[in-house]
């Protein structure tokens, strides 16, 4: 089976099919995982970062697939040990080339909802507009649906691959809800260091902020409820 | 052959018991003969949209089995044409340059919305499991503008009957935007039956899809107005999201007449 095949299996979620794959000690399917992660987050990080400036542009295309590769990167090992430890029955390679389908796949549907993500940038006030407060937040809530529509159904597609290849259902369940809380955690984190991705109105444009890796998301986001409600 | 009260019949029908006399037998209904005559692949335009109308899963069977673009192509160049033809009946509402912009308008903008939501069909398609080739989301996705605009021209009388009575922007605006909601609520069922001929069960990811393809479609009315209406340039001046041009329009026209 080719590789453009397999990915075509993957968007079909055809466990039975790919748990050959996971038995695989050729690294060709990893690669190919590797670039179409690469490809897609980079397609769709610049529609993101379009709307600010052309620079930004590039930055988040860099960016969004730096995040998925460092998070799965940061996770690997513990990912590796929680799937051991829960009993799923998976080799650290296995849990790995599992969570690099799960974002390969994620990558996949964002790529193919680029064209429409360009065509909401096109259609929102611009920078230089009065109502650039409304293009911003467009492009944001638009980001935000996309992304969590692709976070769903690749993990879902995860869960369902786990379900088949763990020895019971529990411990699939376990190891599932296990690596996408420490992937979410993570993930928020380097998230938060790696902004900005879309570019706030009135902030330089930079791959990175100033001293980004002074604070957290958590207390960004605890700073933020506080002011809400005190 | 055994008959329904026959007792020799494996489920004999139970005689009615609120009804003293002997059991009536139901009405016998003659089962029409269903056609399923494949499309031949060198069908002339005229049969292909004759299959389209009366036998769209025929059609849907084709596109999916076809081993060249012939129908897709044959289909979107019928819908772009038929676009073109609606777009000219819009066009009198205003007259003048919108009788041929706005026919230029509507067919480019439906191409370039299917051009923006095709690469996603053909994943979403696959998320739900079917095994669809990009060739036949192509030709489906064809036969769904083909049919919407279809509809699309059998609504022309109407509106032009219409557009020549009204005054009213935000009227006929609602108006096309109804018919073209209808036409695409029929051309979408195309999405359903290809699900049905790949037998593939899960329609969530297909909804999503028909759900973008349906704003998609409706911001690019904003993005390229006036369609109906004029204005001193060909293109807008300003980005708007549809919703807010229709309000400003519906409150614009109720502002003038206070």
């Amino acid at each position: 089976m080719n590789h453009v095949h397999r990915l075509l299996t993957l968007c079909r979620g055809d466990s039975e099919a790919m748990v050959p794959w996971l038995e695989e000690r050729d690294s060709r399917w990893l690669v190919t995982c590797a670039v179409v992660i690469t490809l897609g987050c980079a397609l769709y990080g610049g529609a993101v970062g379009l709307w600010r400036a052309p620079i930004q542009a590039a930055y988040t295309a860099v960016k969004m697939p730096l995040l998925i590769f460092l998070t799965c990167g940061g996770n690997a090992l513990l990912n590796g040990l929680l799937a051991q430890v829960l009993g799923a029955g998976l080799s650290f390679r296995q849990s790995a080339i599992s969570i690099l389908m799960s974002f390969t796949l994620a990558s996949l549907i964002l790529a193919a909802l680029t064209p429409v993500a360009l065509f909401v940038l096109v259609n929102a006030p611009s920078l230089g507009s009065a109502e650039r407060g409304t293009g911003h937040s467009v492009t944001m809530l638009t980001d935000v649906l996309f992304i969590a529509y692709a976070g769903v159904v690749a993990n879902g597609r995860l869960l369902r691959l786990l379900t088949r290849i763990c020895t019971t259902p529990e411990a699939a369940k376990r190891v599932f809800w296990s690596w996408l809380a420490g992937n979410l955690f993570l993930g928020a984190q380097l998230s938060w260091i790696l902004r900005p991705f879309i570019g706030t109105p009135g902030l330089p444009v930079q791959f990175l902020r100033d001293d980004p890796l002074r604070g957290t998301f958590y207390e960004a986001v605890f700073g933020a409820a506080k002011n809400l409600l005190f | 052959m055994n008959q329904p009260n026959d007792p020799a019949s494996p489920n004999p029908t139970p005689p009615n018991w609120r009804t003293a006399g002997p059991p009536q037998s139901p009405p016998t209904v003659p089962e029409l003969p269903i056609v399923t005559t494949p499309l031949a692949a060198d069908a002339a335009g005229p049969t292909v949209l004759e299959t389209l109308l009366k036998r769209p899963v025929v059609l849907v069977a084709a596109l999916q089995e076809a081993r060249s673009s012939r129908f897709a192509l044959l289909l979107g160049g019928f819908a772009l044409l038929a676009l073109a033809a609606y777009g000219i009946v819009v066009g009198t509402f205003s007259g003048g340059e919108q009788l041929y912009l706005a026919p230029l308008k509507i067919s480019l903008g439906a191409l370039a919305s299917v051009l923006i939501c095709l690469p996603s069909l053909f994943i979403f398609a696959s998320l739900s499991g079917a095994e669809v080739t990009f060739r036949g989301v192509l030709g489906v996705l064809s036969a769904v503008l083909a049919l919407t605009s279809l509809l699309l021209v059998g609504f022309a009388p109407v509106v032009w009957v219409f557009s020549q009575s009204s005054d009213s922007l935000g009227f006929i605006g609602l108006l096309h935007l109804l018919f073209w909601l209808i036409g695409l609520a029929f051309g979408l069922r195309l999405l359903g039956m290809m699900m049905d001929h790949l037998r593939v069960r899960d329609r969530f990811h297909i909804r999503v899809w028909s759900g973008i393809f349906v704003l998609v479609s409706l911001q690019m009315t904003t993005a390229l107005r006036p369609i109906i209406g004029k204005a001193d340039t060909v293109l807008p001046p300003e980005k708007k999201f549809f919703l807010g041009h229709w309000a400003d329009t519906v409150y614009g026209e109720a502002g003038s007449r206070d």
